[in-house]
């Protein structure tokens, strides 16, 4: 580490408290972002930032507040925590608000989660012209190509936390990325369009440059002529690399926050089967290399494996600490990390034989769904799935449905788990969904 | 919702905006009170960023060195404030500083970037050269000094949010929560978040302008929980403007509450729409938002002189009825999206995009605007010194056309009208948008007959403009918070249309036969 965050932590800690917190969690960050995009044959955007910032969570006189500066001038942080504590007493008292029991920071693992590639950090503009050149190569090597841009986007963040009753911590991760995103002339004025990129902590995890540009073009070449599809009752079959998204949606409303405020249709499920058999989803932040693994989560909790649906029934929420004393639940944690779902044997090239008929979901295009009720209804394209063989292209269409009943028709899941997502899904296969088109 | 420290990081590390408020002891800030109150003659800011024209001059000769068409130092102060009331109290308090400054340096359509946090030379200067390296050319003439433009009065406020207390915002919560619960008994939580935020910007160009900004911030949004038998439903209402503390008047909150409540009640009638294409009325308002996606986005000239959006080549044609006339404006007083200068130091001003019928400008910045040959529409904004530049929208909506709101409604056998939402998305190439309607009305035999909600709409961009086919006269920008988000920036707009009737769209509903 550059420098010593755990010590400007610790400063801003010792700051707060002498300012009159009762309690205090403080947070200093760092991170480095570099972008590359080169479109159509020339370098188009160059972006290099370092960034830097502290939290701070403040407990006094029974009172709670939150506040965060990009600005950590010594004079100016001053007046910063003061009025950080000023703001605080000027709430109302809430018995529920208090600094994580030090118990919950008890335990914490120390397993290597391997999320630091120093290679990152030597990335070279060279390197990385290098990709871009190789994917925009690729990515605009058919007529009908309009436009393509090559993406690479590496960098690394760091953080130190303190607080004043007893934790501290620190995180560092890199990251790099690159793709492409393609627009090819289509029917018309239409353009069809798709991308695809890839990413992780390791730059020596990621496929070679080329593959993934072959992959964004390939995609977007199989969108031309793309027609509305029907308005039908069908099995529906997600793509893996569009089930996080949805399984997101699922568990949005999973949290002691929603339950305790009564917008959620996960309240008073504790225990109940609630969906299919076929569902099992495990929070796990333990995951070597996962895009969401820690060893503390944002309140300080040590980080274990959660269960939060098994076989379709519930095993836990997503509880913090002030939800969880407010609902009388145990806290477990407040925020998601990685996301397993328990996957199938088959392909997804056996699912679609499987099902025969349907439609098959490669994409999500806006939408919403209302956490009380668990109503939602999203826009998506695709391809129709005729005689177990994925067709032609499917656009401007809706799925309606409930998210609480539609997990209750899961029937198949994948073996084919998407790797470049916090959520781990294969391919799911859903029966009877409403589908909205021509 | 609670703000946890994985959100400090996410927000402090990829710079989304928090929705947070403004501290309250005067003099107490970042920099004092003071420093505003007694302006230079170069810009009000000078002194807040602790710069000089100067100095500027070296970090823009430094940024050039090696050849430029365009460069712009973009410096930033955002202080936002939040407040929570849940449960009856007001017990979650959260601000957020970001203080930056953006060095952008543009030659043909390459744009080199960089920030830096630390507003002194020697990190301008580092931050400057590595904006500069995109470059390969020669050291340009830069301007030795910066002449002061002046400033806009669209939104000049007389107190600024940093000396509202939070004593004074905390009876307003209570009134907005204490209204909401008496209006019904089956209402069981009542949550109000508040928000406020002063933002100055300060933007030196290689052009010699020096542009400073005061942009104020407020909204408030109410969630509304009811429960009647086993069933429980909820709905929200939220208001925002760049205004300050007095626009939240007991009439103004009242009828947003009344909004939130009576949206929330209607759900345990409401039924969803059966799927598929019909004719769809838009009703007047946040329906404004079939123009933000369906239009607005695919006539951002970045994607225009790309050849990506699917209006690239359509420029002079007809692409609607002679009475539909949709336009893009900045100017317009104290509304949400509004903006007196752009983020690259333009005018703000109006944009007909399309003008009865006839599709007639892009929403340009500088980039796009040297490309097409144009002036800068005034359109390049960007969410905050983390960001260069693009073309967005600012306030978006139609004129009034010929038919009445009544016609309308009479004209339609078997349809749906589409009232309050939550969110649209777009594909630009394609065309095809989506918008989430959360409450509406099933029309049949030209009358309203029974609530609906939760379902999508989705359509094809130019299809649907062809399918205006009745525009009323009840032209009204809607109120709301709405914030659009493109290549990763959340930048505030408005929007608004009168009654519409597009004759076909798909409904995303249930009961599929």
């Amino acid at each position: 580490m550059s420098v010593d965050l755990i010590g400007q932590a610790e400063q801003a800690v010792a700051l707060t408290k002498a300012a009159g917190a009762n309690e205090v969690t403080a947070t200093i960050t760092q991170s480095r972002d570099v972008t590359f995009e080169y479109r159509d044959g020339a370098l188009e955007n160059v972006k290099d930032t370092t960034s830097q910032g502290l939290a701070i969570q403040v407990y006094a006189a029974g009172r709670y507040s939150s506040h965060q500066t990009t600005d950590l001038h010594p004079d100016r942080l001053k007046n910063f925590v003061a009025e950080a504590v000023a703001i605080t007493r000027a709430l109302e008292p809430d018995e529920f608000r208090k600094i994580t029991p030090e118990e919950l920071f008890q335990n914490r693992p120390d397993v290597d989660l391997d999320l630091v590639d120093p290679t990152v950090a030597e990335i070279s503009r060279e390197q990385r012209l290098a990709w871009c050149v190789a994917i925009d190569a690729v990515a605009r090597d058919h007529d009908k190509v309009i436009s393509a841009t090559a993406g690479v986007y590496d960098g690394s963040s760091q953080s130190a936390s303190v607080s004043s009753n007893g934790f501290s911590g620190t995180e560092r991760s890199t990251y790099c990325w690159y793709g492409s995103e393609i627009t090819l002339r289509d029917q018309g004025d239409r353009r069809a369009e798709d991308s695809f990129y890839v990413g992780g902590q390791h730059i020596a995890s990621l496929p070679a440059a080329t593959t993934v540009a072959a992959t964004a073009l390939q995609r977007v070449l199989s969108r031309l002529n793309s027609v509305k599809g029907p308005t039908i009752k069908t099995t529906m079959v997600v793509d893996a690399a569009m089930a996080g998204s949805l399984i997101g949606r699922l568990l949005g409303p999973a949290t002691a926050w929603r339950v305790q405020q009564g917008q959620s249709y996960w309240t008073d499920l504790i225990g109940e089967k609630a969906f299919s058999d076929k569902l099992t989803i495990v929070d796990d932040p333990l995951i070597r290399r996962g895009f969401a693994s820690r060893h503390y989560d944002s309140e300080g909790i040590s980080a274990k494996v959660l269960p939060i649906v098994e076989a379709g029934v519930i095993r836990n929420l997503y509880v913090d600490t002030y939800y969880g004393r407010k609902a009388g639940m145990t806290p477990t944690t407040g925020s998601a990390s990685n996301r397993r779902v328990g996957s199938g044997e088959k392909s997804l090239a056996e699912l679609l034989a499987d099902v025969g008929n349907g439609v098959y979901v490669t994409s999500w295009l806006g939408g919403n769904a209302d956490s009380t009720t668990g109503d939602f209804s999203l826009g998506i394209r695709g391809h129709m799935i005729e005689n177990g063989q994925i067709a032609g292209p499917v656009g401007e269409m809706n799925v309606t449905g409930n998210l609480r009943d539609l997990f209750s028709r899961l029937e198949i899941l994948g073996n084919d788990i998407y790797p470049y997502s916090a959520t781990l899904s294969p391919s799911l296969v859903f029966a009877d969904v409403d589908f909205s088109g021509a | 919702m609670t703000i946890k420290r994985r959100d400090f990081l996410g927000t402090v590390a990829a710079g989304s905006a928090v929705i947070t408020m403004p501290g309250f002891l005067s003099g107490c800030g970042v920099q004092t009170a003071t420093a505003i109150a007694s302006p230079t003659p170069d810009s009000p800011f000078m002194e807040w960023f602790g710069v000089d024209q100067a100095l500027i001059a070296k970090v823009m000769s430094e940024l050039t060195s090696r050849g430029a068409d365009e460069a712009d130092l973009y410096f930033q102060h955002t202080r936002n404030n939040a407040l929570t009331l849940e449960d009856g109290i007001v017990s979650s308090a959260n601000s957020s500083i970001q203080q930056g400054v953006g060095l952008r340096v543009v030659i043909g359509e390459q744009t080199g970037y960089a920030f830096t946090e630390d507003i002194t030379l020697p990190s301008m200067l580092a931050a400057a050269r590595t904006a500069s390296a995109i470059a390969t050319g020669r050291q340009v003439v830069t301007p030795q000094s910066f002449s002061p433009l002046k400033a806009g009065d669209l939104y000049t406020t007389t107190v600024p949010w940093a000396d509202v207390g939070i004593d004074q915002k905390l009876p307003v919560m209570k009134f907005v929560e204490q209204r909401a619960k008496s209006k019904d008994p089956a209402i069981e939580k009542v949550a109000v978040y508040w928000g406020d935020g002063d933002e100055r910007v300060m933007i030196a160009t290689l052009g010699g302008k020096l542009v400073s900004d005061h942009r104020p911030m407020a909204r408030v949004t109410v969630v509304v929980t009811a429960k009647k038998g086993g069933e429980t439903q909820t709905g929200f209402s939220n208001i925002a403007a760049r205004e300050e503390f007095s626009w939240f008047s007991e009439a103004r909150l009242s009828t947003m509450v009344d909004e939130a409540v009576d949206r929330t009640l209607i759900q345990f009638e409401a039924k969803r729409p059966p799927a598929g294409e019909m004719p769809v009325i838009l009703a007047s308002g946040a329906s404004g938002i079939l123009l933000h996606e369906a239009i607005g986005h695919g006539m951002e000239a970045d994607f225009n002189r790309k050849g990506t959006s699917i209006y690239s080549d359509m420029i002079g044609k007809k692409v609607a009825e002679s009475f539909v006339t949709v336009v893009d404006q900045a100017d317009i007083p104290r509304e949400r999206g509004a903006l007196n200068y752009d983020d690259e130091g333009n005018k703000a001003g109006r944009t007909v995009m399309v003008e009865n019928g006839i599709l007639k400008s892009y929403l340009h910045d500088k980039i796009s605007a040297k490309q097409y040959g144009l002036k800068p529409t005034g359109s390049g904004r960007r969410e905050s010194y983390r960001y260069a530049p693009m073309p967005r929208m600012s306030c978006t909506f139609m004129e009034d056309g010929p038919h009445t709101k009544e016609e309308i409604i009479a004209a339609v056998d078997r349809g749906i009208i589409c009232e309050t939402y939550t969110n649209g998305q777009v594909q630009i190439g394609a065309g095809d948008y989506t918008f989430y309607v959360k409450n509406g009305w099933l029309v049949e035999g030209g009358k309203i007959t029974a609530p609906i909600k939760d379902v999508n709409i989705i359509g094809n961009g130019p299809e649907s403009l062809k399918r205006i086919t009745m525009v009323a006269n009840d032209a009204r920008l809607d109120t709301g918070g709405w914030t659009c988000g493109k290549n990763g920036q959340s930048v505030p707009v408005s929007q608004g249309i009168p009654t519409v009737l597009v004759s076909k769209m798909t409904v995303g509903g249930e009961n599929v036969s």
